[in-house]
C-alpha cells in the first residue's frame, strides 16, 4: 500500500509542480488573506502572536481546500478514476498518496506563508520557534487525512470548493485551535498550555486517519 | 405483496402508523412537564425565571447528540447493508438533531444573557456545540436532489460517520476546558425530577418527528420509483403504437 501510495504521491506532485499555475494559485489565496488583513493595521502596529497564528491557519484553511480539491480533480476530469479503482492495489493507496502529495503542497505555501506573517502583521519569532515546524506538521497531517478523504467526497459536484469548505472547515476547528494556540509560541506568544493542546492535535490526527482508512473506499467509489 | 408493497414495507407503515398517537402523547407530556418547571419546580434563588430555560436547553443538547449518534450508526448500517431505509434515516436523525441543536445553542445564549450578560463568550462547549451545527449542516447541504440517490446516500453516510467524530469533544469539552460553561450542576431533588421529566418528555417529540421526516422522505422515494415506472410504461405504449403504425 505504501509503495503504490508513494507513486501516486510522487506522480500528483508532479503534475502540480510541473504546472506551476496551481500551486501558485493557493498560495497566492492564503498570502492575499495575510495582506488583507494586515490593512487592519495601523502603520507600526504589530499583530498579537495568537492573532498571526489565526490567520496562518485561516490562510492554511482555504490553501487546503483548493490543494485538495485539485488533486483529485486530476483523475476525474481525465476520466481516470476506474483506472485507479481497477489497479491492483487498496483504495486506501489513493487516500494516502492523496494525503502525502498534500502535506508537501501544503508545506510549501506555508513555507511562503511564514515570510509574509513577518513582513505584513510585524511577527518576529519567540525563543521557542523551533517548536513551530513540529506543530504544524502535526495538525498537516490531520488536515491531509480529513481533506483527502472530503476531497473525495465532493467531486463530481458543482461548487465542490465551496462544499469541501463547508464540511472540512468545522471539522478541523480542533486541529486549528490546537495549531493557534501552539502556532503562537513560535511568535513569542504566551505558554497555554502546550502539552495538553499538541495532545488533542495527535489525537485528532489518529481519529481522522483511523476513520478515513475505512471510509475512503465507499467515498472514491460513491457510484457503488 | 398487498396493494404493491413487500412485507417489510407493511411492518414499516405499521410503525408510521403509531406516529399520531405518539405525537399526542408527546404534546401531553411536555404539556405536564412545563406545568413541573412552572408550579413544581422551585425558583432559583439567584437566577430567578430565566433559570427555567435549563429545563428546554438539556433535553434538547441531549436529543440532538443522540440523534448525531443514531445519523453515525445508520450511516455505518447504510454501508454495510446499502438499503435506503438506513439513507432515510440517518437523514431524518441528522436533520431534527440540527434542529434540536440549534434550539439548545439559542436558548444556552437567552440563558448567557441572563446569566453572564453576554449573548455569546468565547467557551469550549459554546464554540464546539455551533462547530457541531456547522457540520451538520453541511451534512445537509451534501444531501442535494441533483445528484444520483445512490451516490447520495453512499457519501452522506460516510459524511454522517465523519461528522460524528467532533461530537464526543463536545460533550467532553466543558470537562477538559471548562471557561464559563458548567461541566455539571447541583440541583435541588425537585429541580432534578422536573429535569428527568424533561428529559424522558422530549423523548416522544424527538422521535416523533424523526420518524415523520422519515415517512416523508420514503414516501418521496415511492412516489418518484412509481412516477418512473409510470413514464416507461407511457414510453413502451408510444413505442408499440409507432411500430403498429
Amino acid at each position: 500500500m505504501l509503495r503504490t501510495a508513494l507513486i501516486i504521491a510522487r506522480k500528483d506532485l508532479r503534475l502540480t509542480i510541473g504546472r506551476s499555475g496551481d500551486l501558485a494559485q493557493a498560495a497566492a489565496l492564503g498570502l492575499l488573506l495575510i495582506f488583507i488583513f494586515s490593512l487592519s493595521l495601523a502603520p507600526g502596529q504589530r499583530m498579537s502572536a495568537q492573532s498571526a497564528a489565526a490567520i496562518f491557519w485561516m490562510a492554511s484553511a482555504f490553501c487546503q481546500v483548493i490543494i485538495f480539491s485539485m488533486l483529485h480533480a486530476y483523475e476525474e476530469n481525465n476520466g481516470q478514476k476506474q483506472g485507479l479503482l481497477l489497479a491492483p492495489m487498496p483504495v486506501q493507496s489513493v487516500w494516502l498518496g492523496k494525503a502525502l502529495a498534500g502535506i508537501v503542497l501544503l508545506m510549501i505555501a506555508q513555507a511562503l506563508f511564514v515570510p509574509a506573517l513577518i513582513v505584513f502583521l510585524g511577527q518576529e519569532f519567540g525563543p521557542v520557534w523551533k517548536a513551530g515546524p513540529s506543530v504544524v506538521l502535526v495538525c498537516d497531517i490531520g488536515i491531509a487525512g480529513a481533506g483527502s478523504l472530503m476531497g473525495a467526497l465532493v467531486q463530481g459536484q458543482s461548487g465542490k470548493e465551496s462544499l469541501l469548505g463547508i464540511l472540512v472547515f468545522p471539522l478541523l476547528t480542533p486541529l486549528f485551535l490546537g495549531g493557534i494556540r501552539v502556532g503562537s509560541l513560535a511568535f513569542g506568544g504566551a505558554d497555554e498550555g502546550i502539552g495538553d493542546w499538541m495532545g488533542i492535535c495527535l489525537a485528532f490526527d489518529a481519529v481522522f486517519i483511523a476513520a478515513a482508512l475505512p471510509l475512503f473506499p465507499f467515498a472514491y467509489n460513491a457510484e457503488g | 405483496m398487498r396493494n404493491g408493497t413487500t412485507p417489510k414495507q407493511n411492518t414499516r407503515n405499521g410503525l408510521f402508523r403509531l406516529i399520531p398517537p405518539a405525537a399526542l402523547f408527546a404534546g401531553l407530556a411536555l404539556a405536564l412537564c412545563w406545568g413541573l418547571v412552572f408550579e413544581y419546580a422551585p425558583k432559583e434563588s439567584t437566577l430567578g425565571l430565566p433559570q427555567k430555560i435549563f429545563y428546554l436547553h438539556l433535553p434538547l443538547a441531549w436529543w440532538a447528540l443522540t440523534g448525531f449518534f443514531l445519523t453515525f450508526v445508520a450511516g455505518a448500517a447504510y454501508l454495510c447493508t446499502g438499503r435506503e431505509h438506513w439513507d432515510a434515516a440517518g437523514a431524518a436523525c441528522a436533520e431534527v438533531s440540527l434542529v434540536f441543536a440549534f434550539l439548545a445553542v439559542i436558548s444556552g445564549s437567552i440563558w448567557a444573557r441572563a446569566s453572564w450578560g453576554v449573548w455569546w463568550t468565547w467557551d469550549a462547549r459554546l464554540t464546539t456545540a455551533l462547530i457541531m451545527c456547522f457540520v451538520y449542516a453541511g451534512y445537509l447541504i451534501l444531501r442535494r436532489p441533483d445528484m444520483p440517490p445512490a451516490r447520495r446516500a453512499r457519501i452522506s453516510a460516510v459524511l454522517g460517520i465523519a461528522a460524528f467524530l467532533d461530537v464526543p469533544l463536545v460533550f467532553f469539552s466543558a470537562r477538559l476546558w471548562s471557561y464559563i460553561h458548567p461541566p455539571s450542576i447541583s440541583l435541588e431533588p425537585e429541580m432534578k425530577m422536573t429535569l428527568a421529566a424533561c428529559l424522558v418528555a422530549f423523548a416522544p417529540l424527538w422521535l416523533c418527528l424523526t420518524a415523520l421526516r422519515m415517512k416523508i422522505d420514503l414516501d418521496g422515494r415511492r412516489l418518484d420509483a412509481l412516477q418512473a415506472a409510470r413514464l416507461l410504461r407511457e414510453d413502451r405504449c408510444r413505442d408499440k403504437r409507432e411500430v403498429q403504425l
